[in-house]
Parts: structure tokens; sequence; C-alpha cells
């Protein structure tokens, strides 16, 4: 099944698949492939269905319609299996407030089966990994916003899985503690774990994942690299505008493509002379020269009406 | 499919362990807090309503009479408040369920082991009462021994009821129209007085629910009395514990798997 250490196939392989409500579609017919070793991101509004699909992957939630193997087993058929093979840190955080922070590791460890001795070790070891050594007695509402994800990561990580999942891994945390948190996650990935994560902070995507999926209502608009999607979506250089008092957005102009989003203006162009003329238009207004980003494709795929 | 079939005992125990290991550390709160009251209870029904009582209940001392009504109820609604408020704050406050449903642990397990953390949380605060009513020399019978373990049966079945509840309510103000029912139903079931001075009628629903058996036994226990009757109250309580906690964890699937 394997070669050199790495199994064949995608770590997690998803064909049509469908999540319904009673008269609402999550998740509309979504497939994709995430190979081993890759850091794979989802990227989308809120209410995209990044969450849906993911507890789809970790087994907590059932399909609707499609197929999903996740370490190359059926969901429907082997979850028990599959959950052994997977960490998974939910959107919100879920610590038990009843025990202590090394307790809470001991706990996750029994539900896995895992002997006292050895959970014992691999508590002590990931807590000095996420650096909460000083913390491990310490009650969980005595830890900030940022020790207790780095905690439920640890937990994640209790089982020694193959699959790290983790459901918006820095929403509402501070910059250092982002990335830090990034930090981690990178070396997880060097030793080899496949990490996938849904987002919408574009540059935790850029950052982070070797490929991603844009998500929108339940459906993927584009996916690869991060690069190849700016490439391929958003030319390379984009002049933004604002406080544009009321003036009208430029289309004339060839070879440059032109946008507005709330009081601001975008033309993204090819190289960065192109736009120097409307630079000096826009001479009254707040204007910045920039490479485009995941954020600019992302603008330019999702939907509107979602994100206002 | 049957949802019982579905239980894995391994993970049952792992979720009863979680809530026993959170009792042994809160003992203070947990264990002593909870059993001042009966101590009183006890001392006012043996003291003080005893004392207007002239003569036996049904040709037993008041306090052995009252004292099996007084056993079951502090057993049963510890059974009660630990599936209800104690299960609610660990399914929506806490997100426990949440976390446990994240690892190889089935919803069904994670209900029963609930369940049985409820009744094992009624069968201590029944030994302990048994020892107050023991000291008051309310006991009649060695026999009374096993009425902790009778109870935890019945605590069993208020578990599962109490979970069908906790998993059906979106707002936990809903628990009071049960409470309602429950203390309602304390006054006819045979704990403080004779059933048989009640009319027919509310004699039937009192023998529909199996907390009036429970009484029933205990009360036959603490005096040594053990008869076909027993046997047949015992069964309906398993039966009724089946039933019950079958339902139990299907409402729990129904609403944390969709």
């Amino acid at each position: 099944m394997s070669v050199n250490g790495i199994p064949r196939g995608f770590a997690i392989e998803a064909r049509e698949l469908l999540k319904s409500y009673d008269n609402l579609t999550a998740v509309d017919k979504v497939s994709f492939g995430v190979n081993y070793g890759e850091a794979f991101g989802m990227l989308g509004p809120n209410g995209a269905g990044k969450s849906t699909i993911l507890r789809m992957i970790y087994c907590r939630t059932p399909l609707t319609g499609g197929s999903l193997s996740v370490v190359g087993l059926d969901v429907t058929r082997e979850p028990r299996s599959i959950k052994e093979s997977v960490g998974v840190v939910p959107q919100d955080n879920n610590l038990d407030p009843d025990l202590n922070v090394r307790g809470n590791l001991l706990i996750y460890a029994r539900y896995f089966r895992i002997p006292r001795n050895v959970a014992e070790k691999r508590a002590d070891e990931l807590i000095e990994f996420v650096e909460l050594g000083e913390k491990r007695a310490a009650r969980i509402d005595t830890l900030s916003g940022g020790m207790k994800r780095r905690l439920m990561i640890a937990r994640a990580l209790i089982n020694n899985p193959m699959i790290l999942v983790l459901d918006e891994p820095t929403t509402g945390l501070d910059p250092h503690v982002r990335i830090a948190i990034w930090d981690k996650l990178r070396e997880l990935r060097q030793q080899g774990l496949t990490i996938l994560l849904s987002t919408h902070y574009m540059d935790e995507a850029e950052k982070l994942c070797d490929r991603l999926v844009i998500i929108d209502r339940g459906r993927i608009l584009v996916s690869g690299t991060p690069r190849d999607l700016i490439a391929e979506h958003v030319l390379h250089f984009v002049l933004e505008a604002r406080g544009i008092n009321g003036r009208a957005l430029r289309h004339d102009l060839t070879g440059i493509i032109s946008e507005k989003r709330g009081s601001t203006h975008f033309y993204f162009a090819r190289t960065a002379e192109m736009l120097a003329p409307l630079m000096r238009e826009y001479e009254d207004c707040e204007t910045y020269l920039r490479h485009s980003n995941l954020e600019d494709v992302f603008l330019r795929l999702t939907d509107r009406d979602h994100l206002t | 499919m049957i949802a019982l079939a579905n239980v894995n005992p391994g993970d049952l125990f792992r979720v009863w362990r979680r809530n026993y290991d959170v009792y042994i550390r809160l003992w203070r709160t947990e264990m002593v807090a909870p059993l001042f009251e009966p101590i009183f209870t006890v001392m006012g029904f043996g003291w003080g309503v005893g004392s207007l009582v002239a003569g036996n209940v049904m040709g037993v001392p008041y306090l052995t009479f009252v004292g099996a009504g007084l056993l079951a109820f502090t057993a049963l609604l510890r059974a009660l408040f630990e599936c209800t408020y104690g299960s609610y704050f660990r399914m929506v406050y806490q997100s426990t369920f949440d976390a446990v449903l994240c690892t190889p642990v089935e919803v069904e397990s994670l209900a029963l082991g609930e369940i049985a953390w409820g009744a094992s949380k009624a069968l201590l605060d029944g030994i302990f009462v048994l020892g107050v009513l023991s000291l008051f020399g309310a006991v009649l019978s060695p026999l009374g021994i096993l009425i902790p373990f009778i109870l935890s049966i019945a605590a069993l079945w208020v578990a599962a009821l109490s979970i069908i509840v906790t998993a059906r309510i979106r707002d936990i103000n809903y628990f009071n129209f049960y409470l309602a029912f429950v203390f309602s139903y304390l006054w006819i079931s045979g704990a403080y007085f004779p059933l048989d001075k009640m009319p027919q009628l509310v004699q039937v629903l009192a023998w529909l629910v199996p907390v009036t058996a429970a009484v029933d036994i205990s009360r036959g226990l603490m005096i040594g009395h053990f008869s076909w009757r027993t046997v047949f109250e015992l069964l309906y309580l398993i039966v009724a514990f089946v039933l019950t906690a079958e339902l139990a964890l299907r409402s729990l699937r129904r609403r944390l798997v969709s």
C-alpha cells in the first residue's frame, strides 16, 4: 500500500460530495483530492460550506450523497478507523473546563484507547511542542485565547494522526499568536503530516497552503496553488484608490481590468507602468500600488452580496 | 436498526470515567453538599412528622414507611438532575459531547455513558441515605442493603428519560416543564403516603410510571419483604429502562449528528 512510507492514492478524496438539509444545500457536489503530506486549504466566505465539508471528512456529519474516502477508507463504512487516523481542531474550542491542561490531553487519549503510560509520555511531549510547559496543571479558564488554541492543536495530535483537520485555526487571534500557530503548523507539515484547513484569511492560505480551493455557496469555484490562482484570475499589479469622492470607475482603459468594491476602486494590469497614469489621476485620493494577492482573487470570484 | 446495539462497552466506560474523574476532583461540592439535605429531611420526618403520625402506617413505623420514599426520591432526583442540567451543560455550554464525538466514540456509547453515570450518582446517594436511615433505626431488615442497587435500575430509567428531554429541548428553561411533572408526580407515587388512599384513576396513573414500583420495592426491602410482586416490579423497571434507553440513544443521535 505504501512506497517509502508514503501511502499511495489520496489522503482525502471527495467525489460529487453532497450535503443538504431540509431546504438548504450546504455542499453542492464537490470533488477534490488532497495528497499525502500536503497542506491543503479551503478558502471561502462565512457560510460557504467549508465547515460542513470538514465535518464530513472527520466523520462528524453524514453525507447526503456522493462519496468520500479518507486515508483510503470510506467515511460511511469505516468511520471508526478514520477517526483513529484524523486529528480535529474544530472552529470553536471545546476544551474540557472541568479538567486541567494535561488532563484534557489524557482524557482525549483515553477515548482513542491509548494506554496510560504512552498517553502520559505523548501528552508531555505535546505540551512542550505547543509551549505550554508552565501551564500543564492550569485550569482551562485561566488560559489566553492563543494558549487554548495551541492546546486544541496538541489535543488533536494526541492520537498521532495521519491527517490534521483545522477549521479556521487562527480566527479571532492576535497577529503574534497567529504567526506562532503558523510556525507550528509548518513544522508539522515538514514532519510529513497532511494538513487540511479552512480559513477566510487570505494571508493564512497564502502562507500555509501548497494548494487550495476557493469555495462559495457550497461549490468549488477554483483550485490550484496560491501563486497559480493569482496568475490565472487577476493581473499581476493592482492600483487601489480609496476615498474616491463620488468619482466614476473608468472602464475605457485597454489592458486594464477595473472594479469597484464599496468606496474603493481597483485597477488590475500586467505591469506597474500601465497603472502610472491612473495614479496621477487619483492624486487627491489615497492610492496604493501593489502586487495582486489571493484576496483579490477571492473577492473577484466570490459573491459580493455575501460579503457586504 | 437498534441503537443500543451500537453501544461499545469500552467507550461507554470511557465516557462514564470522564464524569467519575471530574466527580472525584470536585468531591467537596459533588459529594458533601447534596447529602446535607437528606439528613435534615430524615430528621424532619423522623422527629417532626413522625411524632404526629400515631402508630404505624400500613403496619410499619412512619419513618420506615416514608424513609423508603425519601430514599427512592433522593436517588432518582440525583439521576434526573445529572442527566438534565448536568448533561445539558456538557452538551451545550461546554461542548464536551462535540469533543468526544471527534474521537472514535460514537453517540450511542456517549448517551449510555451519561445515563450510566446518572445512575451511578443515584447509587452513591442511595447508599448514603440508607446509612442515615439506618442510624435512625428505620431500616428493619438486612435486605435493606439491596435497596440502592434496585434503585439504581430505576435511576437508569429516570436518567434515560432525562436524556430524551435533554436531547429535545433547545432552551434550558424547558426543563421546568419536565421538573414540574416530576415534582407533581412525587405526591402520587406512594412516597409519602399509601397509594390505596388515592382515587382509582390516580392509582392507575401512578403505577404506570416506574417510580411507584421503585418506591414499593424499596419499602418492601426495608421491612424484609420480598415476593413475586417484587420480581414483577423489578422486571417492569428493567423493561422500562431498555425501551426508554433505546429512545434516548436515538434522540441524542438526532440532536448531535445531522
